[in-house]
């Protein structure tokens, strides 16, 4: 079973936005989501149990190659970055057009994403790419494994789980906490150094419209919560429900 | 003749065995300043000084070990005289005062022999629990039966009226009693020195492949371990960049241990004086030293033709773990050394435990799943916790003047190090407030390194990670040393012992003082003056391993306690002799699971003596301490030896 | 007039409740919002919708948009989009109708804005981002209509008392395209969502007391719904729950909407595993926990008296 996965590179601190209302991405450090770690685990897991190869993709900046290097490290075999400085504050629709074109390149049985992103946390992407390639799609999946039909998925409900039948090839998008991603040995991280790194451009994609449809007008501070605050016995039933329903939560 | 040369060959082939297992390790570099381990045999070895940290059993060695030194040129005459008689040797062989002696040691060896069986039989110590009881027996018995064959060969021999000097050797003179002057005599003094001879061959073939091979490991063993502080770990030098994949991480099969290791392993008594104090095996652990030390040695013996049998060999080696040692047995050490300073042929279990841990972390990145948090923090935000360097200065908010030591700024007469406890554990900070407040109090002349400092790297290398010890290492040495920093003070005793004993070999050679032998200074100079009025009650001190037992400061955060007006009680285990938290080794990262908590066990001990306050010098110790009082529900409070000086010494709280 | 469009999320127990507040969004620009109910029980679900405000409701009961989750909705959507051409399609920022618009993005190339909690018209709505700290505002550009996903619970629903015209659909969903298929559902209702998922944490500490008073933590977590239980690692190690519930540097980390924490006092090793949570709660009887400081709110007093009036409080609120 051969398996991508999409990795993309977060900023570790708290970002900061620039005039153009996009993160500032000189001096903040960054990291491969730990979100995608997941997928990448249960892909790695998957194919070491049954055969296949690992190819990790990602968009982003030149930084987003460390991310690459740390799923390669993990022991993905391959690393494809799409990086164009036009792509820079693409949005979910670009984003993934692009993934789809370089997926497309590669032999897979099965795409693998994080749910969300750590940073943006949209969550659409993933099935938008299943649409863009015409195949099928779970999100939000807690364990995978082979079968007959072409993969038995466990999807996690707001109650419980759904067992899929899901014709392969698929996209799935891994929760948290469903598998244990490993930690990267040295040996890993010195092969990963002799791992290929393609670098597409985006006339070799073959990507159509490439035209952010969402732009951000205006960024402003939301209302500080009423953060610090103590109080005793007494009001504190009233102020947690406030505080519960504020969150949104009953 | 012949029969001397039987058994010195056996004895040769058997122990060539081993030695060229010993060649096939790698080499350790253990022989720079002899002047020290010249000593260190002197008083190890001859003197029995390890030996006798436990009375009766080091008694019973220093016997039968001094024995045989002055026997053994009674058992090469004993030799000749086997075949000649009347040979003896020419001076020695006819002064009284040997004949004195060598009646005076034979008959210690056996009274030495004698208290070994109370031991062994009658008080049945738990040390001894998985060593191999029966083959000690047969080695006492043998050691029994050269003796007494000497001792009655002589007793023969005086009946005989060979030996000159009788009234020298008066236990040898009193059994000559038994034997007449006849020709019976001539017969049993024949077949006494016979059997005196082949107890002695026969116990020489037998050796290589006993635990009694120590007799001739344990003196070099001695002579290689560690010049050192106790908390020292030898860098393992890892390029990345010129390394090829196949590069050597630590221990994972025979061939990796170093010579030293090996030795280590053929030294083994199996006496257990390091499983009696080792924190995890008197918790219920699966960790005992000795097993450890004894399980490794049984595979290197089995894989022994293996490892000579070169590459092609070398290939079939299995992974010591699990084959050897169980996973679990790697991790449940808490790097206290305790083991190590028991061990009275100085064997180095806890470099050989990290040894098996680095390969496990970085070469098969295997490991207790929880402590995964620990390195990726320290990994990407260069501390354990993952907490962002900006929040390194969050405790100064409280305390005022702490100068942070920017770029290009001149350096400060002291660095204090704050290190990660204590500038991110909420419990921690209140010792860092302490000691900052203390130290300008002084007058002293510091300043903090903030958002520039970074983790140590012990807690990774602890865990095996030297890679990521080496980089943090590097970071901080180029960091202090462009800041033009002499001297640090660091408050923990893990970060103390990194950067005091293990930065040198990375260029950080700084002058490095505990907080407690700063403050205790600051106090004997006048600069601080407690109020010892002002009684701190009864406090009994913890030594942190990584300070005390790992690098000899026990003096200095007592002088303070007293300073401060405490009225010392100290703990059964202490000083040398102190017993974990349960904390190092990076067991601060990892759950505690099996058997009893080791930080549980610390604090009983601690309550028992009725102080009303455990004084801490460390902030690992003082965490866990802390937390088993809390689950306890004590009323025994947990606080930092600085935390009581300022409380004693300051006109506000100390923290 | 914008033609606001809302995909009413039919559940098993009828229409998802965030429909009624994607209507009340989709009034403040639309006076006769349209509302698609897809799945079994959607011709039924038209009343409620219509009493919501939904002026037409597109209803369709086949089977198939349970049985295959997102894929055949997407289709129908875009079909019926083609044919009616609205300005903009809300949905409900939800697991499953999240999956919809993103398969409907990739078919139709429109754009599409997650986490808005509010919308100003088809082209214009506002989020939160980093954890709620920034708002951003956004313009969509791209084909009609516009796909925006609305966090639930942003606004209140509001009724109107109003009846919607239903329009039945056919569902014409080719095989082929129909996608992955649900053969078994487990409720684990019990138990709760899993630590890691849950949007409301509840965490027990050396407080507690004991294990028996984890009992009025799990009472709360039902109550609330969609809660889970976790607990400090003292408490972990006294034995009073498994392993499984421990948070911090060597057990779980969570990113809750809410975190709850009880009798927890705060230490380093917990704190790291809960200072995602976007807000915090904490109840200490001792006024120095480390944790009362970092807390949103810290609410010094007895847990033994706070957790079950708060209890009472939360399903007095939900039963009116």
């Amino acid at each position: 079973m051969n398996v991508v996965v999409c990795a993309k590179l977060v900023p570790t601190g708290t970002p900061t936005l620039g005039p153009d209302h996009l993160v500032v991405r000189s001096g903040t450090d960054a990291a491969l989501d730990p979100g995608d770690e997941y997928g990448l685990e249960l892909a790695l897991q998957l194919t070491e149990q049954h055969g296949g190869d690992v190819t990790v993709v990602s968009m982003g900046p030149d930084e987003a190659g460390q991310a690459i290097q740390r799923a390669l490290a993990m022991g993905a075999s391959r690393g494809v970055l799409v990086s164009d400085p036009s792509l820079r504050g693409a949005d979910a629709l670009v984003t993934a057009r692009v993934l789809a074109a370089a997926i497309g390149m590669y032999p897979f049985d099965l795409v693998v994403a994080g749910v969300e992103s750590t940073d943006g946390y949209t969550g659409t992407v993933p099935v938008t790419v299943a649409e863009i390639l015409g195949i099928a799609s779970v999100t939000a999946v807690r364990r995978l494994e082979p079968s007959d039909a072409g993969a038995r998925i466990e999807r996690m409900t707001e109650r419980g789980y759904d067992v899929y039948e899901c014709p392969l090839p698929a996209v799935v998008t891994v929760t948290a906490g469903s598998v244990e991603p490993r930690f990267p040995s040295l040996k890993g991280i010195m092969q990963a150094k002799q791992k290929p790194v393609d670098r597409p451009s985006l006339q070799d994609l073959g990507s159509r419209d490439l035209t952010a449809t969402q732009t951000v007008t205006a960024v402003t501070d939301a209302p500080t919560k009423a953060g610090g605050e103590v109080v005793q016995g007494d009001e504190a039933v009233g102020r947690i429900v406030e505080l519960l329903a504020e969150a949104k939560v009953i | 003749m012949a029969v001397l040369t039987v058994a010195v060959t056996l004895f040769w082939r058997r122990a060539r065995s081993r030695l060229e297992v010993l060649r096939a390790a790698r080499p350790a570099a253990r022989t720079d300043h002899p002047g020290e381990r010249a000593r260190r045999e002197l008083s190890h070895v001859l003197g029995q000084r390890k030996l006798f940290q436990k009375a009766a059993p080091g008694v019973m060695h220093a016997f039968i070990f001094w024995g045989f030194l002055v026997l053994l040129p009674t058992i090469v005459e004993a030799m000749l005289a086997a075949i000649d008689r009347h040979w003896t040797f020419p001076y020695l062989g006819h002064v009284a005062w040997f004949a004195f002696l060598q009646d005076l040691f034979a008959t210690l060896v056996v009274v030495g022999v004698a208290i070994a069986f109370t031991i062994r039989k009658i008080q049945r110590p738990d040390r001894f629990r998985g060593s191999h009881m029966e083959e000690a027996d047969r080695i006492l018995l043998a050691i029994l039966g050269i003796v007494t064959t000497l001792l009655l060969w002589n007793a023969s021999r005086i009946a005989l009226g060979i030996a000159g000097h009788p009234a020298a050797a008066p236990v040898a003179d009193g059994l000559s009693g038994l034997f007449g002057a006849g020709r019976g005599t001539e017969v049993a003094e024949r077949v006494l020195v016979w059997s005196h001879l082949l107890l002695v061959l026969g116990f020489l073939t037998y050796l290589p492949r006993s635990k009694h091979l120590h007799i001739i490991t344990a003196a070099p063993n001695v002579y290689l371990a560690t010049n050192h502080p106790r908390g020292y770990l030898e860098p393992l030098r890892i390029d990345l960049d010129s390394a090829d994949a196949d590069v050597r991480l630590g221990a994972s099969v025979a061939t990796d241990l170093s010579r030293k290791q090996v030795l280590d392993l053929f030294s083994c008594t199996e006496c257990g004086r390091c499983q009696e104090v080792c924190p995890a095996w008197n918790t219920g652990k699966a960790l005992s030293p000795k097993l450890l030390i004894m399980d490794l040695r049984d595979q290197v013996a089995k894989e022994a033709p293996l490892i000579t049998a070169g590459a092609a060999g070398i290939v079939e080696l299995q992974p010591l773990v699990p084959n050897a040692v169980a996973d679990q047995v790697v991790w449940d050490c808490v790097t206290c050394g305790a083991c190590v300073r028991e061990c009275p042929v100085d064997i180095e279990h806890v470099d050989t435990i990290v040894d098996l841990r680095r390969n496990l972390v970085m070469a098969e990145s295997r490991f207790p799943n929880e402590a995964g948090a620990m390195l990726r923090g320290v990994e990407s935000s260069e501390n354990p916790w993952g907490q962002s360097a900006s929040a390194r200065t969050d405790w100064t908010a409280s305390v005022e003047d702490i100068r942070v030591l920017q770029p290009g700024d001149p350096p400060p007469e002291i660095l204090f190090w704050v290190g990660c406890a204590g500038a991110f554990d909420e419990r921690a900070q209140r010792t860092t407030q302490s000691i900052a407040r203390l130290l300008t109090a002084a007058g002293v002349d510091y300043a903090i390194l903030g958002p520039r400092e970074r983790c140590t790297g012990d807690p990774a290398r602890r865990m095996g990670h030297e890679y990521l010890f080496q980089m943090l290492a590097e970071a901080n040495v180029e960091i202090l040393n462009g800041a033009g920093v002499t001297k640090i003070v660091a408050s923990c005793a893990h970060c103390f012992n990194t950067l005091a004993n293990e930065y040198p070999d990375y260029g950080g050679a700084y002058e490095v003082v505990h907080h407690t032998e700063l403050l205790s200074a600051l106090v004997a100079e006048g600069r601080l003056r407690p109020d010892p009025a002002g009684g701190r009650g009864s406090v009994t001190y913890h030594d942190a391993c990584y300070l005390g037992r790992h690098n000899g400061r026990y003096d200095a955060p007592r002088e303070v306690l007293r300073a401060a007006g405490a009225a010392a009680v100290e703990m059964p285990r202490h000083g040398e002799r102190s017993f974990c938290c349960g904390a190092g080794g990076a067991r601060m990262w990892m759950e505690e699971t099996e058997g009893t908590r080791i930080n549980d066990t610390r604090f009983a001990e601690a309550e028992a003596t009725g102080a009303e306050t455990v004084a801490t010098a460390c902030p690992y110790c003082f965490v866990m301490l802390d937390d088993a009082a809390k689950a306890k529900g004590s009323a025994v409070r947990v606080a930092d030896v600085a935390t009581l000086l300022a409380e004693s010494t300051l006109a506000e709280p100390g923290g | 007039m914008a033609g606001a469009w809302v995909f009413a999320e039919i559940t098993r127990d009828g229409p998802h409740p965030a429909a009624f507040e994607l209507l009340a969004h989709a009034r403040s620009f639309d006076d006769d919002p349209t509302a698609i109910a897809l799945g079994q029980g959607a011709t039924e679900a038209a009343a409620e919708l219509g009493a919501h405000g939904a002026a037409t409701v597109y209803a369709c009961d086949d089977p198939v948009f349970a049985e295959h989750p997102g894929r055949p909705a997407a289709h129908v959507l875009a079909g019926l989009i083609e044919a009616e051409a609205p300005d903009v399609v809300l949905f409900a920022q939800t697991y499953d109708s999240r999956d919809v618009a993103g398969r409907l993005q990739g078919s139709i190339g429109s754009a599409l804005m997650g986490n808005a909690t509010s919308i100003a018209d088809p082209r214009h709505a506002r989020a939160e981002i980093f954890g709620g700290t920034k708002i951003v505002d956004v313009e969509l550009a791209g084909p009609a209509p516009t796909l925006i996903l609305l966090r639930p619970k942003s606004i209140a629903a509001e009724p109107t008392g109003g009846t919607a015209r239903v329009v039945p659909l056919e569902a014409d969903v080719p095989e082929d395209i129909r996608g992955a298929r649900i053969v078994e559902r487990h409720e684990e209702s019990a138990s709760g969502p899993r630590l890691e998922d849950a949007k409301v944490v509840l965490a027990g500490g050396r407080g507690l007391g004991g294990p028996d008073a984890f009992a009025m933590l799990d009472e709360l977590a039902s109550v609330i719904g969609g809660a889970a239980v976790g607990a400090s690692r003292a408490a972990v190690d006294a034995g009073w729950v498994p392993y499984s519930y421990q948070i911090g540097q060597t057990g779980k980390t969570v990113k809750p909407d809410v975190y709850l924490a009880a009798g927890i006092s705060g230490a380093l090793q917990h704190v790291v595993g809960m200072k995602g949570a976007k807000r915090i709660v904490a109840i200490n009887k001792d006024a120095d926990a480390p944790l009362l400081a970092m807390a949103d709110l810290g609410v010094v007093g007895d847990l033994f008296q706070v957790l079950p009036a708060l209890t009472e409080e939360i399903r007095r609120r939900k039963g009116s």
